[in-house]
């Protein structure tokens, strides 16, 4: 039935949602820090899956690696050049600094890519599949499933492991970290990675099935505050189901409303958040 | 003083010694800028709350008067106080959440707003949907503002200005002013002081949210033409943003001092290098914001202050 | 009475920083805050003072509730406290500073600029008056800070740690300008550390330990007071006493 692709369409496209924004929330709890660029991570990433097709012609899982290992290498530069300077000082450079980076990879983009829609050769994943009676693009389905494969992935790394648990230590309480030997300088250097990589696979990942130009930056910057803002401040899980609802709602929204209301609807769902549960779904009141 | 009269020569004296249409032209430009920018370093200057969509204040006041006119046949300017209207209606829904919240929740949402702003004027017809708006072509009589040259213009908008930065200038000393900055410096010191915080900051988005809008009518008026994207979009929140920064935010003639310097580059730019969104002139835009941010967040003026140590009208202890 | 606080606690999450407090402050009073450090007075301070909200029990100040009051109307009522890090506007002058203090009550600028170039007098910082507050070193800061809140005009004053880290000579005069605010008809609640400040200045003495408080009284006799040493020194210590002194 049409609704029940829809659904199963915005699921998958919620879990590519969830995949980048759980980058940025971490960063947020964290730091308290809000990237204004992080939608460009994923645009970045699209395009190096673009190039990566184009010049080496390389398929999903060298594309997806290449855009990881170039947008993470970005994340630290970013962080080491930009970001750790202007965390203690006042919160118009805070803000201004990612905003401006954002500004900066958006029109560069523009102006090495052009503002032509672009969009991958078919690769090997072309063709439909027919799950339990829906029709997915099998695109769509390998995108969306590794997407939440790697989201849960970050989730387990963060909780299980000791890398993990330093950099969710330098969240908690960073002074406690120091004294117990974590230097949260590189803790917060290594989470800017992980979150631009995050970004930048999901970028990759959304580059197999959606045609896209330099300009998506800014919607999926947009989303993921709304993803974050939803599942609360810093709550990696809580990005996790937002990113799915998210995705969920905006399929809908197009579906019964048109395109052009799928992000109408979700920025005005965000308002809503503000005025109503600004805590989000797993935040304390 | 000092400053204020030359200033005020200065621009007095412009467009009589550069009376080029290409001059004055700049000149218009650069003062509607910087009546923009000053609208916004009120509550992003002064108090320190980051709008970075106040292009919904600029595209509400730009809109309502081309409104008026396209579907009554009104003059233009009966829609700038409705534009003010609309934008204090926006302030309210914007602020009210957010200024209990952390500062990033009232940035994120000044995007998520102008953005959704945007999207939803393009469909609706009776907004012109994404053709736009059009004024007066030919004036019916003086009340349309329909001026052939600029230089009307020109003394309209430099009038604005000079009572904006009054305005400015009076709030900076008074008790309000003191307040907005101490909520900028440390909210929980000011809280404790007494500070009403949440209702300060309030207030201050809705002074901003005025002037932003009568910028946005003045715009309107003088161009004759509005759609979604000169009115509400991305690059008109950023050019505020960018230009109160650079000049000093927070500064009572910063914003001036940045629609100075910027506004003749972005002309120089847009020629070598070509304007519109694929042009240099933005990638330039994020890269003067990210120096800004990285080096001198105090823009010029607190730049100026470092490196002429006999201008300093305060002492600073070695 | 002028502040009292009755069964108050503090949790977050699982840590139970405040467990069950009670305190009652009369007008005039200068009072001592101690307790070992982790033992939940900056908390408690902070409850006080509006800026965190109990998780039980009540606060009222001049008969007034206002346990879940926020900041900005304890400062109104006459409520006023410092931070135990100085939590000056650094880009804003000394001045300038002290005036928005002095604008809570004075709402004209000539007014407030008056009020506040008197506090500066009082104070002693009156000659920086010009200088940014940034340029102030630490002990300035501190000094600053006292100014400022007495300019809003408060009837109680909670001074968290306002003493620390001082030089001995700036110690004796930052105690004499708390006694000197004090003799203006101030109440003070200190929070220290410094033994000294508390036995000059503190006419009664609050101990705070693990949440609560354990023991009360003037300053000479809480210093012998046994669960005192013990929250200090810890267990052993009694152990070590009995043994060497015989049981005393």
């Amino acid at each position: 039935m049409l609704l029940l692709q829809v659904i199963v369409g915005g699921l998958l496209l919620g879990a590519i949602y969830a995949l980048f924004s759980s980058g940025l929330t971490l960063i947020w709890g964290m730091m308290n820090f809000i990237n204004f660029a992080h939608g460009e991570f994923v645009m970045l990433g699209m395009y190096v899956a673009l190039l990566v097709v184009v010049w080496l012609g390389g398929g999903p899982a060298v594309f997806g690696f290449a855009a990881a290992v170039a947008l993470f290498v970005l994340g630290v530069i970013v962080y080491a050049g930009l970001i750790r300077h202007v965390t203690r000082g006042p919160m118009l450079a805070q803000i201004l600094s990612t905003f401006g980076l954002a500004l900066l990879l958006r029109y560069t983009a523009f102006w090495i890519f052009s503002a032509n829609v672009v969009s991958l050769p078919q690769t090997s994943l072309g063709g439909t599949l027919n799950v339990l009676g829906i029709l997915v693009p099998t695109a769509q389905l390998v995108a969306g499933v590794t997407a939440a494969v790697l989201t849960i992935a970050m989730h387990f790394f963060l909780t299980g492991t000791t890398m993990g648990s330093k950099l969710l230590a330098v969240a908690e309480d960073r002074n406690a970290a120091m004294l117990m030997g974590i230097r949260p300088d590189r803790m917060q250097a290594l989470a800017w990675g992980l979150a631009a990589a995050g970004a930048g696979i999901a970028g990759a990942l959304m580059a197999i099935s959606y045609p896209w130009s330099p300009s998506v930056g800014e919607t999926f910057g947009l989303t993921a505050f709304v993803v974050v803002t939803f599942g609360g401040f810093g709550s990696v899980p809580g990005a996790m189901y937002a990113g799915l609802i998210i995705g969920l709602i905006q399929a809908l929204s197009a579906f019964y409303l048109g395109p052009i209301y799928k992000d109408v609807v979700v920025y005005g769902l965000f308002v809503a958040l503000l005025w109503f549960r600004p805590q989000g779904l797993l935040g304390k009141a | 003083m000092k400053a204020a009269i030359a200033f005020a020569v200065i621009f007095i004296l412009y467009p009589f010694v550069f009376s080029n249409a290409f001059y004055l032209d700049i000149g218009v430009a650069l003062l509607l800028a910087a009546i923009s920018a000053s609208a916004w370093n009120i509550v992003g200057g002064y108090a320190g709350q980051v709008s970075v969509g106040h292009a919904m204040f600029f595209g509400a006041g730009a809109y309502l008067p081309l409104l008026v006119y396209h579907q009554w046949q009104l003059p233009p300017i009966v829609g700038v106080p409705l534009g003010v209207a609309v934008s204090l209606v926006l302030a309210v829904v914007v602020g009210l959440p957010t200024f209990r919240l952390s500062g990033h929740y009232f940035s994120m949402a000044t995007i998520a707003v102008a953005e959704l702003i945007r999207l939803v004027v393009g469909t609706i017809d009776f907004l012109g949907a994404a053709i736009g708006l059009q004024g007066p072509a030919v004036g019916r009589g003086w009340y349309d503002l329909t001026f052939r040259g600029e230089l009307p213009y020109y003394f309209i908008f430099l009038a604005v200005l000079t009572i904006l930065l009054l305005i400015t200038w009076l709030l900076q000393r008074s008790r309000f002013g003191y307040y907005l900055r101490a909520i900028k410096a440390g909210e929980r010191a000011a809280r404790s002081l007494g500070v009403p915080v949440r209702r300060t900051k309030l207030y201050a988005l809705m002074l901003s949210a005025t002037f932003t809008s009568i910028a946005g009518s003045l715009y309107a008026i003088k161009t004759g033409f509005i759609d979604p994207e000169s009115g509400f979009g991305i690059l008109v929140s950023v050019q505020m943003v960018i230009i109160a920064a650079l000049g000093g935010a927070g500064t009572l003639y910063g914003p001036l001092v940045g629609a100075i310097i910027l506004i003749p580059l972005q002309t120089a730019t847009n020629t070598w290098f070509g304007g519109g969104g694929t042009g240099l002139t933005y990638i330039l835009y994020g890269g003067i914001i990210v120096l800004i941010a990285r080096f001198e967040p105090g823009g010029v003026h607190e730049l100026w202050y470092r490196i002429a140590p006999k201008f300093r009208k305060r002492a600073d202890a070695a | 009475m002028l502040l009292s606080a009755e069964n108050v606690s503090k949790t977050f999450g699982s840590l139970r920083a405040v467990a069950g407090a009670d305190l009652s402050i009369d007008e005039g009073e200068i009072v001592g805050l101690i307790g070992p450090n982790g033992a939940g007075k900056s908390t408690f301070f902070n409850c006080l003072a509006g800026d965190t909200l109990p998780s039980t029990g009540r606060i009222v100040f001049d008969n007034i509730d206002v346990t879940r009051a926020p900041p900005e109307t304890h400062a109104r009522l006459g409520i006023g406290r410092t931070f135990q890090v100085p939590a000056t506007f650094e880009d804003m002058t000394v001045l300038d500073n002290v005036m928005v203090g002095a604008f809570l009550r004075h709402h004209q600028r000539a007014d407030a600029r008056t009020h506040a170039l008197k506090v500066l007098e009082l104070v002693g910082l009156a000659d920086r008056q010009n200088l940014r507050a940034r340029s102030l070193g630490t002990p300035g800061r501190k000094r600053l800070e006292i100014a400022r809140v007495l300019a809003t005009g408060p009837r109680l004053m909670l001074l968290d740690e306002a003493l620390a880290g001082l030089t001995p000579a700036e110690l004796q005069q930052a105690i004499a300008l708390v006694k000197k605010i004090h003799e203006t008809g101030v109440t003070i609640v200190i929070v220290e550390h410094i033994m000294e400040v508390i036995m000059t200045l503190a006419k009664r003495v609050i101990v705070f330990n693990q949440g609560h408080v354990i023991a009360q009284g003037q300053p000479a006799d809480v210093v012998k007071d046994e669960a005192v040493i013990e929250a200090y020194l810890g267990r052993g210590h009694r152990q070590w006493r009995k043994q060497s002194v015989g049981g005393a």
